[in-house]
């Protein structure tokens, strides 16, 4: 059937989305919908001495203030890794734009007005606003770190809080000090990632509406599931009373995983008695979420020949004034540290440090991202000191499928050699270049899938088309396309008599989360599984209606085929209940079954990070040009390969911006780029000459076919890659963004260290 | 959040000037709306009151003045207007060339030369060309008239001679002379430049008898490089010493530490690109192409 797997079917949602009609959170009206505006923190560390909302609650057109005295009656602090975040600043802030106080008022302008109505009173605490002076012995602390409470989803093991360390996480393997007595050659370098905004189009919007003892919300969520049982148990509810409805995402990348906005929107609610509307702007969405930056120390040890034998890393990252998913990130970032190597020892320490700045979370290929550049250039550098190709150096260390990459993990699932050689030819490796031109590539894995819990449901109607009904959220990645293709695939079904609605958690059944790549892989399989129970259905009926064995029966394009005889599946629904009206319904779940282990037995799969660039440099001005970038995605089994390749696209964009100029700009606590005037996202402007995206197709994963998750990767492996290239000009960085000044200042560095080498002219 | 304002169409100069001395600093000119809007909804800033100058006749008007000497611009002409008019094209190319590289196509689209100069973000192609090229700038009120050098139009950040009354209704750009050839070179990351160099040559018989060099963006306002220009003055144009001109403009350029980069670093780009504009000036000029 030409609309199932592996084919390039036209988006289903593209027509409504072009044509405006489709619907996102900010798009609904609600009868009674009041506006909600969120007074936030001008200092990064303060005792709040009195809030007095008398003025703002008497303004007309306000229907409700809500300050932390309205929370007395719940536990109001959540945070799915870390219990650590008042719904509202209690008593203290601890960022600059940490929510204090909300407004509900019957319009934006007003609500807004109603804000600078409110007196507050501060006292100015020291404050940490920088990892280095959170880690110092003297550093104010954030929170009381011994008595942290464990999230609903934490996941973690150990937290072993210090200080204003909320989290700490370390893998080992081998003897790591003898390993490094073997070392004939030794790369030891410091190295920083800025803070990253993680843009997209639609910033956070919740609308919630409190109805007796329970409540709807409609939220722009990645995982409606989650954020379900973060309200009911902070209002106090049973799961069922809280009824989450995602319509569609004007992207999420992470930004929108786990519990943001809605806390709020729903106590906001609570209090008015009426539903209630908050949106972020960009910049309340900046101080909402946004990437770790982080500064890491690496050392690897390698044979003279180039065999690398030993990696030592420690990591710090500024998860800010919350934990938000800073424990997660972590530890995904301990795993990407080592590189995809055979080493003899590695030895990794991460920490997650509270800071007073905005709270930092999920962001595309987290971790790996922040790793992979560093671990690479590394690499890079080693086999220039052993006179080793950057291929050849990576094909004679890579690990090889069924090898270990972390004790106790999943062994390798992926052909990392072939990925290589792909980015190297699509690069034409070791063709004469250009002047001041260089080439760089960068291979990495990201710990993806997430807890492996999806279930869907697949319902076929009367007249034979189907419902799917799963809620992976639809943000801009193509699920709904994806999930109508697998679903096609096994019903035999034309993909427009197949609908796949947006989740709803009172209609839709549990699903994880829509993030680390899972989506296609672990809801697709629940999805493939469901609509295979009424494929058998199907089957059944048309061997009772025939009166011919099962494997007598064809189904194709609709209907069940008997040799030239057919009977259309409403035919046969309407033959299975003797009536005009009935419908079949599968099931499919995905579930770790029997293992009771810890999720840091995972992943479910390791997603491929590799990339390739080439780049030139105008070395008066230090700016890069990208003339070339190459992905390559590994993906078991395209279902769309079109969509792998614009997710792949999308993702190496966001790489490049990481690894070219996106840097939010911090000092002492506040934001100075916290607008899209100053905050600059990739552009068409900075597309790449030429960009090449290369499909593998080993049918190697765990999902339905073989499929594999994507659609992460590039981010990672892009600034490896552009890093490596710039090295291979001769230009060392150690720290990101490259804008054009620091390379220029890297290149003026290079020139002084060259000319006190005295070196001919 | 775009809070409410009131929007006034006066359909003729005096009385959008009675408006805006009416209403003082609580009321902005609204034209192409690119810069005012974006920092309305910034909530940078608020006006009660715009006053579209749009409803006025005839202050998108690009033509040759009656003696041929001088281009005259309407306010209201937007970068597209200037980028595609046949009249610019063939009177004054260089202004094409620099308006067809303002910011993006959205910005082309409506925003005006107008409002470029009157809002004074120092990241502005047009007053750094303006000022190498000695345009010259009218302002109205209903009240008077009067006529000011574009160097003496510019004050500071966001700051003009513009008084809160005044309406610029012209900017006249003298045709540069049959020898004299321009070039203009920018840096930038993103929509708005980080360093912008204006370069015209005056060359007679191989001998550069007249330099104007602005120098823009890295500062609070765009300036004359003058010590650049007196050293090139008279110099053959084969052996001129560009790099040294460069060199003088970038001390000139006095550029201060921001977001956009170090001092030290826009000093080099202006190094950069002083360099670059006047060899290609002088590459026309030699061409004897008139691209002025």
């Amino acid at each position: 059937m030409s609309e199932g797997i592996g084919h390039n079917v036209p988006r289903v949602d593209a027509r409504s989305k072009v044509t405006g009609e489709a619907i996102f959170t900010g798009d609904l009206k609600l009868s009674g919908l009041l506006h909600g505006k969120v007074l936030r923190s001008p200092y990064p560390h303060a005792l709040i001495r009195r809030i007095n909302t008398d003025r703002a609650a008497s303004l007309p057109g306000v229907v409700s203030v809500l300050t932390s005295t309205d929370l007395e009656d719940i536990d109001p602090y959540y945070g799915h890794s870390i219990k650590d975040r008042p719904l509202l600043a209690i008593d203290r802030v601890r960022f600059v734009g940490e929510p204090l106080a909300a407004v509900a008022a019957e319009d934006e302008v007003t609500a807004e007005q109603a804000l600078s109505l409110i007196e507050v009173e501060y006292e100015d605490l020291p404050a940490a606003t920088t990892l280095e002076e959170a880690l110092s012995d003297d550093a104010p602390r954030l929170h009381e770190t011994d008595t942290l409470r464990p999230g609903l989803f934490h996941g973690l093991g150990e937290l072993n809080p210090d200080g204003n360390i909320c989290y700490q996480h370390s893998i080992h393997r081998g003897d790591l000090a003898e390993a490094f007595k073997q070392a004939e050659i030794i790369v030891e370098q410091e190295y920083t990632f800025p803070a990253v905004y993680q843009y997209a189009m639609e910033p956070h919007t919740v609308i919630a509406a409190w109805e007796g003892k329970s409540v709807t919300v409609w939220a722009s969520c990645q995982h409606p599931y989650l954020v379900r049982a973060e309200l009911a148990e902070l209002f106090d509810l049973p799961v069922a009373s809280v009824r989450i409805i995602v319509p569609f995402l004007g992207g999420g990348f992470g930004s929108k995983s786990y519990t943001k906005m809605e806390p709020i929107t729903v106590a906001l609610a609570r209090k008015a008695r009426r539903p209630v509307r908050i949106a972020n702007r960009v910049d309340e969405a900046m101080v909402t979420t946004r990437r770790h930056n982080m500064r890491c120390w690496m050392r690897t040890g390698a044979l003279a020949d180039g065999t690398l034998i030993a990696r030592h890393v420690r990591l710090w990252m500024d998860t800010g004034a919350y934990a938000d998913n800073g424990p997660r990130v972590v530890a995904t970032a301990a795993d990407a540290a080592p590189g995809p190597y055979r080493w003899k020892s590695f030895q990794v320490e991460a920490y997650c440090v509270y800071t007073n700045r905005p709270p930092s979370g999920s962001y595309r290929a987290f971790g790996a991202t922040h790793l992979q550049w560093i671990g690479e250039s590394q690499v890079d550098e080693i086999a220039r000191q052993a006179g080793v190709d950057p291929v050849d150096i990576r094909i004679q260390n890579l690990l090889r499928p069924g090898e270990e990459v972390r004790p106790g993990g999943k062994a390798l699932d992926a052909d990392l050699v072939g990925d290589v050689q792909k980015i190297a030819d699509a690069l034409d490796w070791g063709s004469p270049k250009p002047p001041d031109t260089g080439r760089g590539l960068g291979v990495g894995l990201l710990a993806a899938g997430a807890r492996p819990v999806s279930t869907a449901i697949v319902r076929m109607e009367i007249d034979g088309h189907a419902t799917v009904l799963v809620s992976s959220t639809e943000m801009g990645q193509g699920v709904r396309t994806v999930m109508s293709q697998l679903a096609s695939q096994e019903l035999a079904l034309p993909i427009e008599h197949i609908r796949v609605p947006g989740g709803d958690t009172w209609i839709t059944p549990y699903d994880r989360s829509t993030g680390a790549s899972r989506s296609t892989t672990l809801a697709g399989m629940a999805v493939h599984r469901a609509a295979r129970e009424v494929r058998q259905q199907l089957l059944e009926i048309a061997s009772q209606a025939f009166e011919v064995a099962l494997e007598a029966i064809e189904l194709r394009d609709g209907a069940a085929w008997r040799g030239d005889q057919s009977l259309s599946y409403s035919e046969l629904i309407q033959f299975h209940f003797g009536f005009t009206g009935g419908e079949l319904i599968g099931r499919g779940e995905v579930s770790p079954g029997g293992n009771k282990g810890s999720y840091a037995e995972g992943p479910v799969f390791w997603e491929v990070c590799v990339g390739g660039a080439e780049v030139r440099l105008d070395r008066d001005t230090g700016r890069l040009h990208i003339t070339k970038l190459v992905s390559v995605a590994d993906v078991g089994q395209a279902v769309n390969p079109d969509l792998v390749k614009a997710q792949e696209m999308g993702a190496s964009m966001q790489g490049l911006g990481n690894a070219l100029f996106e840097e939010m700009i911090f000092d002492e606590g506040q934001i100075l780029n916290g607008t899209l005037l100053d905050y600059h996202i990739p552009t068409t402007e900075d597309m790449p000459d030429q960009f090449i995206s290369r499909l593998v197709e080993n049918e190697d994963g765990p999902g339905p076919y073989g499929i594999k998750g994507a659609g992460e990767g590039a981010l990672a492996g892009v600034p490896a890659a552009i890093v490596n290239a710039l090295a291979d000009i001769g230009v060392q960085v150690t720290e990101l963004p490259l804008t054009p000044e620091r390379v220029w200042q890297a290149l003026r560095e290079a020139e002084a260290e060259h000319d006190d080498g005295g070196s001919p002219s | 959040m775009l809070r409410p304002f009131e929007i006034h169409e006066p359909g003729t100069v005096e009385e959008a000037s009675v408006l805006l001395a009416r209403f003082g600093i609580d009321a902005a000119i609204y034209a192409g709306g690119t810069e005012l809007l974006l920092i309305m909804k910034e909530g940078l800033a608020h006006f009660p009151h715009l006053v579209n100058i749009k409803t006025i006749p005839g202050l998108d008007e690009i033509a040759l003045s009656a003696e041929g000497d001088e281009l005259q611009i309407g306010p209201l002409a937007t970068h597209w207007d200037l980028e595609r008019s046949p009249t610019v094209r063939k009177h004054a190319p260089l202004l094409a060339e620099v308006e067809s590289q303002v910011a993006n196509t959205r910005v082309r689209a409506v925003g005006t030369i107008g409002g470029n100069l009157c809002f004074a973000e120092p990241h502005s192609d047009l007053a750094t060309l303006l000022l190498a090229w000695g345009a010259t700038l009218e302002l109205s009120s209903s009240e008077a008239q009067r006529v000011l050098p574009a160097a003496d139009f510019t004050l500071g950040l966001f700051e003009t001679a513009r008084q809160p009354n005044e309406i610029l209704t012209r900017i006249r750009l003298p045709l540069l002379s049959e020898n004299t050839a321009g070039a203009y070179r920018k840096f930038s990351t993103h929509e708005r430049p980080m360093a912008t160099v204006a370069a015209l040559l005056e060359v007679k018989d191989g001998i550069i008898e007249d330099v104007r060099l602005a120098v823009g963006s890295v500062g609070p306002l765009p300036i004359r490089a003058s010590e650049a220009e007196a050293l090139l003055r008279g110099q053959s144009i084969e052996g001129a010493t560009f790099a040294s001109a460069a060199e003088l403009a970038a001390s000139a350029s006095d550029p201060m530490d921001d977001l956009h980069g170090s001092a030290d670093y826009k000093r080099q780009l202006v190094r950069v690109l002083t360099a670059q504009a006047l060899m290609e000036a002088s590459g026309r000029a030699a061409g004897e192409t008139n691209e002025g």
